[in-house]
Parts: C-alpha cells; sequence; structure tokens
C-alpha cells in the first residue's frame, strides 16, 4: 500500500504542476517540504493539494479519503510538513479505517 | 508562429487562480500569460480602468461570474423569492453596459455563459417555468447576455455548459468551494482553458481552414479499388455504414461554415472519382472538394503539392486519415499541419471531427461562406491559364475587376479579419481588432483602402488592403495586406497605384514603405523586391520619389468608391 500511496501522490504532483508555474514545480520526492516554515505551498497550493489528494485516492487507490477534518487540520504542519509526512498520515488513515 | 505572450486578465467573482495556471502552462499557440484581478470584485474591477491589472492594454480580458454576483435580482430567486423576470434582465442589462464599457480597454474579452449546479434543480417540474424555475431564469440571462453583447465587435459569449458537460458528475466541487472560493474542480478549468486557446488562435488568424481526407476506410468502410463502388460501406441500415454518412455530413457541416475539403488517397484516380460520382449514398459530391490528389505516390508530397495548388500554408491544414503509419508521416514531415489521433472504431469519427477545437472564427463571413466556390472557380482560372499562351494574355481574358472603397463599417468585419489572418503578404503583419482599426483609419493624416476582387469566374471577396499615413510631406504605405487568393495577378500594382495616386493629390512625391519581417511574409519582401513595384530598396524601407504617375495595370477594371 505504502508504493501505492507513494505513486498516488505522484500523480497528484503531476496534477497540480499543471497549475504551477513552469519554474516553480514540485518534485516527486517525499523528502519535498510542502506546508510550514520551508514549505513550498501557499494557501492555494495547500487546497489544491487537499482537493487532488481526495480525488487521486479515490480514483487510484478506491478509498474515500477525507482530509478537511478537525483532526487532520488541526495539525496541518505535521500532515503537510512533506509529500512523505502526508504519505504516512494517508496510511494511517487508511489503516484505521481497515481495522474499523 | 509568433511566440510573443498574450497578456489574459481573468476577472472574477470567485477564485480563477486555476484557471490562470492551466492558461498559462497550456503548451499550444499562442503562449499566454494569465494574471488574476482581485477575486470577489467583479464589477468594481469592471467599472476602474487604473487598476492594476488593466495597465499596459492586455490583449484578452476573461470576465467569469457567478449569476447572483452580477444580478441580485437572480440572488433573492436562489432564495425562492418573488422575483419578476424583468427585473433580473435589467441587471444583465446593466452588467452587459459595464462589459461593453471595458471591453474598449483589450483587444478581445470572452464572457463564459452562467451555471447553476444541477443539485439547485430542488423543485424539479417547476425548473422550467418563467420567474419561477431558476434553469428557465438562466437560459433566459444567457440568451439576454449573448443578445446584449453581441453588438460589440471584440466580446465572445463562451459556452461554460460544454465545459460543465466535459467535468462530468463533479464539474462543481463544494470542497474547492468552501476551502478556497472556488466553484468548479480543475476539469473544468481544463477544459475552459483549451476552449479560451482555441478562440485565441481564431482571433489571431490561426484558424484552420482545410480538411484533407483520405477514403478508404475514412470516408467510407472498404477498399474501394478490391471491392468496387458498389460494394463499399456507407449509409443504408448498417450501423458502420451510418456512421461513414454522418462523418460525410460532419465534414459536409464544416464546409457550410467555410472550411474546405480536399481529399489525399492512395487510388487509382478513375476508380476512386467514379465511386465518388456514382455511390448513391454519398452526402459529399466532387464539387464539395476544393481539389484532390488521388494517385500512389507519397501523401506527403501530395499534400504539398495540393496545398501549393490551394495557395495555403501547412498551418491551415488538418489531415484525418485512419491509417496510423499515414498520419505518422505526415505529423513528422508537416509538423504544422494538425494530424489528429483517429478512433480506430468508425462509429467515434464524427464525434472525434467535431471534437476538434481549431476551426474557431471569430466572425462569419460572406468570403467565409463562399470558400469552397471560390476554390472551384480558381481551379477554371487554372484551366484557362494553360490554354493560353501568355501571363498578360491569362490576366485580359480574366477581366479582373477591382472595388476600391474606404473602410466603413459595412467592410470593417471582413477587413479586420483579412488583416489578422494575412501572413504571406503582409508588410507589417498589424493585428488589430475592430475597434482600433477604425479608429487608426479615423485619424487625421490616415488613409486605408479595402479591395474588393472579382473576374469571369467570380468574386474574391474582399482580399486586399493598403493604408497610407502621411506625415512630414511623406506618405508612408504601413499596411500592404493581399490574401493568396489573389496573388499574382498584378493587384499588388493596382494597390500600390492606389496609395502613390493619393499621395501625389495631395501633392507628396515621397512614398515609401517599412517592411517588418516576420517568418512567413517573405513573399511581400519579394514584391517590393521586383521590378514591379518601382521602388528602392534602403534597409528595412522601400522609397519612391517623384512626380512620375503610377499606372494601373491595363488589364484590370478599377471601381472607386469614395467617402
Amino acid at each position: 500500500m505504502d508504493a501505492k500511496i507513494a505513486q498516488m501522490l505522484f500523480s497528484v504532483i503531476d496534477e497540480l504542476n499543471q497549475m504551477r508555474p513552469t519554474d516553480d514545480h514540485l518534485v516527486k520526492d517525499l523528502e519535498m517540504p510542502l506546508s510550514g516554515d520551508s514549505g513550498i505551498l501557499d494557501s492555494a497550493g495547500l487546497i489544491n493539494l487537499i482537493a487532488v489528494t481526495e480525488q487521486k485516492a479515490a480514483e487510484e487507490l478506491g478509498r474515500p479519503l477525507v482530509l478537511t477534518d478537525e483532526r487532520t487540520l488541526s495539525q496541518v504542519n505535521q500532515v503537510f510538513q512533506t509529500l512523505g509526512t502526508l504519505a504516512e498520515y494517508i496510511h494511517l488513515r487508511l489503516n484505521e479505517k481497515n481495522d474499523g | 508562429m509568433d511566440n510573443k505572450s498574450l497578456m489574459c486578465v481573468l476577472v472574477s467573482d470567485f477564485n480563477l487562480q486555476n484557471l490562470a495556471g492551466y492558461v498559462t502552462n497550456d503548451s499550444h499557440f499562442p503562449s499566454v500569460k494569465a494574471i488574476t484581478a482581485p477575486f470577489g470584485q467583479p464589477v468594481a474591477t469592471l467599472l476602474n480602468r487604473e487598476l492594476p491589472c488593466w495597465q499596459n492594454t492586455p490583449d484578452v480580458a476573461v470576465i467569469w461570474t457567478q449569476p447572483q454576483s452580477v444580478a441580485p435580482a437572480f440572488k433573492a430567486l436562489l432564495n425562492y423569492e418573488r422575483v419578476q423576470l424583468q427585473t433580473v434582465l435589467q441587471q444583465v442589462d446593466e452588467y452587459c453596459a459595464l462589459l461593453v464599457n471595458m471591453s474598449e480597454w483589450v483587444k478581445y474579452a470572452l464572457v463564459p455563459s452562467w451555471v447553476l449546479p444541477s443539485y439547485r434543480s430542488v423543485f424539479g417540474i417547476l425548473d422550467m417555468q418563467t420567474e419561477i424555475g431558476l434553469t428557465n431564469t438562466i437560459m433566459r440571462m444567457n440568451l439576454r447576455l449573448a443578445e446584449n453583447l453581441d453588438k460589440a465587435s471584440n466580446i465572445y459569449v463562451l459556452n461554460t455548459h460544454d465545459w460543465i458537460a466535459q467535468a462530468g458528475i463533479q464539474a462543481f466541487s463544494p470542497k474547492l468551494w468552501y476551502l478556497g472560493k472556488i466553484p468548479f474542480a480543475n476539469e473544468v478549468f481544463k477544459a475552459a482553458a483549451r476552449d479560451i486557446k482555441a478562440a485565441l488562435r481564431g482571433m489571431l488568424g490561426y484558424a484552420r481552414k482545410l480538411i484533407i481526407v483520405d477514403l478508404d476506410d475514412t470516408l467510407w468502410g472498404g477498399i474501394v479499388g478490391d471491392t468496387g463502388w458498389e460494394n463499399l460501406v456507407l449509409g443504408g441500415h448498417h450501423h458502420l455504414g451510418e456512421a461513414y454518412a454522418d462523418f460525410q455530413h460532419a465534414l459536409k457541416s464544416l464546409q457550410n461554415r467555410g472550411i474546405l475539403l480536399a481529399i489525399v488517397s492512395k487510388n487509382e484516380e478513375q476508380v476512386a472519382l467514379e465511386a465518388i460520382r456514382k455511390h448513391p449514398e454519398m452526402v459529399l459530391k466532387l464539387d464539395d472538394f476544393a481539389g484532390w490528389r488521388i494517385n500512389w505516390q507519397d501523401k506527403v508530397e501530395n499534400i504539398i503539392d495540393l496545398m501549393t495548388e490551394l495557395n495555403l500554408g501547412p498551418q491551415s491544414a488538418v489531415f484525418i486519415d485512419d491509417n496510423p503509419a499515414e498520419r505518422a508521416r505526415v505529423k513528422e514531415s508537416l509538423s504544422e499541419i494538425l494530424v489528429p489521433d483517429w478512433p480506430d472504431d468508425p462509429l467515434f469519427y464524427p464525434a472525434a471531427l467535431f471534437s476538434l477545437r481549431c476551426f474557431e472564427l471569430p466572425s462569419l463571413s460572406q468570403e467565409d461562406l463562399d470558400r469552397t466556390t471560390m476554390y472551384l472557380s480558381e481551379n477554371k482560372r487554372r484551366k484557362l491559364k494553360k490554354t493560353v499562351s501568355s501571363l498578360e494574355e491569362w490576366l485580359k481574358r480574366l477581366a479582373i475587376r477591382v472595388h476600391i472603397e474606404e473602410l466603413h463599417p459595412a467592410n470593417l468585419q471582413r477587413a479586420t479579419q483579412l488583416m489578422n489572418k494575412t501572413n504571406q503578404m503582409n508588410l507589417s503583419t498589424r493585428r488589430m481588432s475592430e475597434a482600433e482599426l477604425i479608429s487608426w483609419a479615423q485619424q487625421e493624416h490616415h488613409w486605408l483602402w479595402t479591395l474588393r476582387v472579382s473576374d469571369k469566374f467570380g468574386d474574391a471577396g474582399l482580399t486586399g488592403i493598403v493604408s497610407l499615413k502621411i506625415q512630414d510631406q511623406r506618405a508612408q504605405i504601413v499596411d500592404f495586406i493581399l490574401s493568396c487568393r489573389v496573388l499574382g495577378r498584378k493587384i499588388e500594382e493596382t494597390m500600390l497605384a492606389r496609395a502613390i495616386h493619393h499621395a501625389q493629390a495631395l501633392g507628396i512625391d515621397n512614398v515609401y514603405a517599412r517592411y517588418i519581417p516576420t517568418p512567413k511574409n517573405k513573399p511581400c519582401l519579394d514584391f517590393f523586391k521586383s521590378p514591379a513595384s518601382r521602388f528602392q530598396q534602403q534597409g528595412d524601407c522601400f522609397v519612391r520619389d517623384g512626380k512620375q504617375s503610377f499606372p494601373i495595370p491595363e488589364h484590370i477594371e478599377i471601381v472607386l468608391t469614395q467617402k
């Protein structure tokens, strides 16, 4: 599942780059900082990341994912610190659903 | 093609940042740099020319609003309050007046039509009732919007419903709306960006004018050389036959809008032509084709030959062939020709043709509608040329008549269209909107004439523009534009004669033309360098000084209409 999540997030990056200036493209690297002090995304970029990630999770993983709930937004800088932290969080959330 | 980026301003009551990204990143011609005006203030933005977004005269503005933000009465209707339709429409009129006023600040303005999320049809069967139904009201508002903006020559209403349909059930995004004031999913913006770019290509004169089609398994099912025309799959009560017939109907409908059709096919010419003439279900007749090359030669060579005959450049053409190998060969060798990927299944041919976003014209002139007839007349001229002994004899027998008249509202649309799409015989390649062109021509010491060319085979329509600017006792030929349809018939000399005669009548003998090179306008340079122009080259200028007259070619009859 981890590899699938990473792959899904890379397709999210492809999608987001279609809207970003060519000299400001996001890279497909799990270490890439997203949000917070060293983050690349502004608030509009973060909104698009959330919306596209939810859409791609449904399309590519076949799993509904909500990233606008209070739990996620209360730790937004941790969850969206890098692409890797986002992947770990998605893994956690999807496994919780499996457990339930 | 000119790679300079167009400046595009996006004005909206919602967040259009994503659309700006898609439009700017779209790699198709033309290059566009999109910026967003502060969102949430469309009316204030349309009222204030001093805002930073309007500085430096943007090329195009896209004004995309939600209906409730420009028509408060519609907002009340959304709350199911009682509202008179007339009040809503009056507010649409007021909004349109703002748009028309703003349109003077830009070359072109695009206004996407209004849409409502499908989930707002709460009351189902009441939705289409006048003054009650939201959909009924939105339809009337859009109709009023289109009717009002029809009067402005540089504003075009775009069909948002098409983008919504392309995006499907997820077109409206509550998530993006609540998080970022973005009402639509990104699929809607992608479709919008495609249409905006297609519209701009049309406005800049890069709409495709010619569709070159293959025959076997493209225009009909089967190989005519193997099966004979009697056994082709075309029409009748057969799903494939119906699809091929519909594809021909689709081509015919585009031809009715001025798109030329031509054939390039590997076949025995007589066998193929017999099929076209004799098959009872053929929708397209031989007269529907401006030309054809049906033989066993390489298709690339045939296309080049055909386009030379039709006086069209490769950027004008679309090539449709069922064979991927032929498509790849043409795509590789003639990169400016549009070679769309083509469905394997003929049932999708008509839809694939209509989905091409390359035929968009900013206006539809009589010349557009008569284009095929003009090319058939040109074939007759060529046949005549083969029977006479000299160029002079041919020109004399054509009985050419040139109507010269100044720019006025009735010829403005066609003159602007010619100015914006002529690449080869074009001295300065100025691209202007109707408003800009008439404004330039009305300035003191400026003159602009249009030329309509006809002969015994037909009327080529408004095909020439020459303009003159007088300053410091010198006359500058600013525009020298001639459609390739009438090149080589000494219309060029007629245009110079008109300009020089006018300057001399004003007592000015020093006439010059400044050639501004583009990748396409070398034919114009060649003409000015030739003895026929009687100009001397001085750097990038061509100069003529002296009192000697410039006679109109003998074989041309002039009809001059003065203001």
